[in-house]
């Protein structure tokens, strides 16, 4: 795991995991989804997560075998070259309430409108695809062409 | 047995994140700064293979594995709040160089800096639903076009 997976094998792995889900449980991929499913029962003081939770704690599990026999990251890429640490967190920190509060408004991330809602042509999806990876690069750009 | 599915699923989707280096900041900037293909031909070819894979259960008319109930989906039409989010998402997307899955993933991993993330994405998921709470009795959806919303939004995910 020492070396990136090819394109070709990782794509279409992530392309399958939609799939499965629907086939085995017809139900949408979303890590936005996921995420949210454990925010809501946490703030109801529930214990017991869904299927969309167990979504999640697999997500995590994933990382931790990666964890164990792939590479670690080094610093936080254009961040940490840029900033100190606490600049980093709070940026960190800022970036990851926009990414929550925008994909739950958007209906879905990269994953649930990305992936599994252009996948039906779902228009909603596709109008949210275009903005947010236009977005996306319209800021990577602009922080390169300012920092 | 359907949650066990889901952390299957979940597990082999996170791992691949990981080795696809989804969960390095360093391959998602180089992607959206059009310095290396890797990030775009990955989407694309996951997206491909997604479309493909629906239609061919589409086709087939499958029924759920565990569920039992037909395979089948909603789709939904565009309102404003799908850019205005997509607005929001792209830029936080962009400065942190992860979206929600690969969060995940980068906490399994033992990524520090992830914990800062995921305070954030938590504060602003438990913001957008507690505001929702509190507006959707009289919650009237802008459509862009004129047709009205037929989908239900517990659809999307």
């Amino acid at each position: 795991m020492h070396q990136q997976l090819a394109w070709y094998i990782g794509g279409p792995v992530i392309g399958l995991c939609v799939v499965a889900l629907r086939w085995l449980l017809n139900e949408r991929l979303g890590a936005t989804g996921a995420w949210s499913d454990v925010v809501e029962r946490a703030s109801e003081r529930s214990v017991a997560l869904g299927t969309r939770g167990w979504l999640l704690i697999g997500l995590i599990f994933g990382g931790i075998v990666f964890g164990l026999f792939g590479t670690s990251l080094e610093g936080y890429g254009w961040l940490t070259e840029n900033f100190s640490g606490w600049v980093v967190v709070a940026v960190l920190a800022v970036a990851g309430a926009l990414i929550g509060f925008g994909a739950k408004t958007a209906g879905g991330c990269t994953s649930g409108n990305g992936l599994s809602g252009n996948a039906v042509l779902s228009p909603a999806s596709l109008v949210a695809t275009g903005t947010f990876f236009g977005t996306a690069i319209l800021v990577s750009f602009l922080t390169e062409a300012l920092v | 047995m359907r949650r066990g599915a889901a952390f299957a699923v979940g597990a082999i989707f996170g791992l691949t994140l990981s080795w696809s280096g989804m969960t390095n900041p360093d391959v998602l900037r180089d992607g959206l700064l059009f310095r290396d293909p890797y990030l775009m031909l990955f989407f694309a070819s996951a997206l491909a293979t997604a479309f493909v894979g629906l239609r061919v259960l589409k086709i087939l008319q499958a029924r759920a594995v565990l569920t039992g109930e037909p395979v089948s989906w909603t789709t939904v039409r565009p309102e404003r709040r799908h850019i205005a989010g997509s607005v929001l998402f792209g830029t936080g997307w962009a400065v942190a160089d992860v979206c929600p899955g690969p969060i995940a993933a980068q906490l399994g991993q033992g990524v520090p800096w992830a914990l800062a993330t995921t305070a954030g994405m938590v504060f602003g998921i438990w913001v957008y639903l507690r505001r929702s709470a509190a507006v959707a009795p009289e919650r009237r959806p802008r459509a862009l076009g004129h047709r009205p919303e037929r989908a239900p939004v517990a659809a999307e995910g």
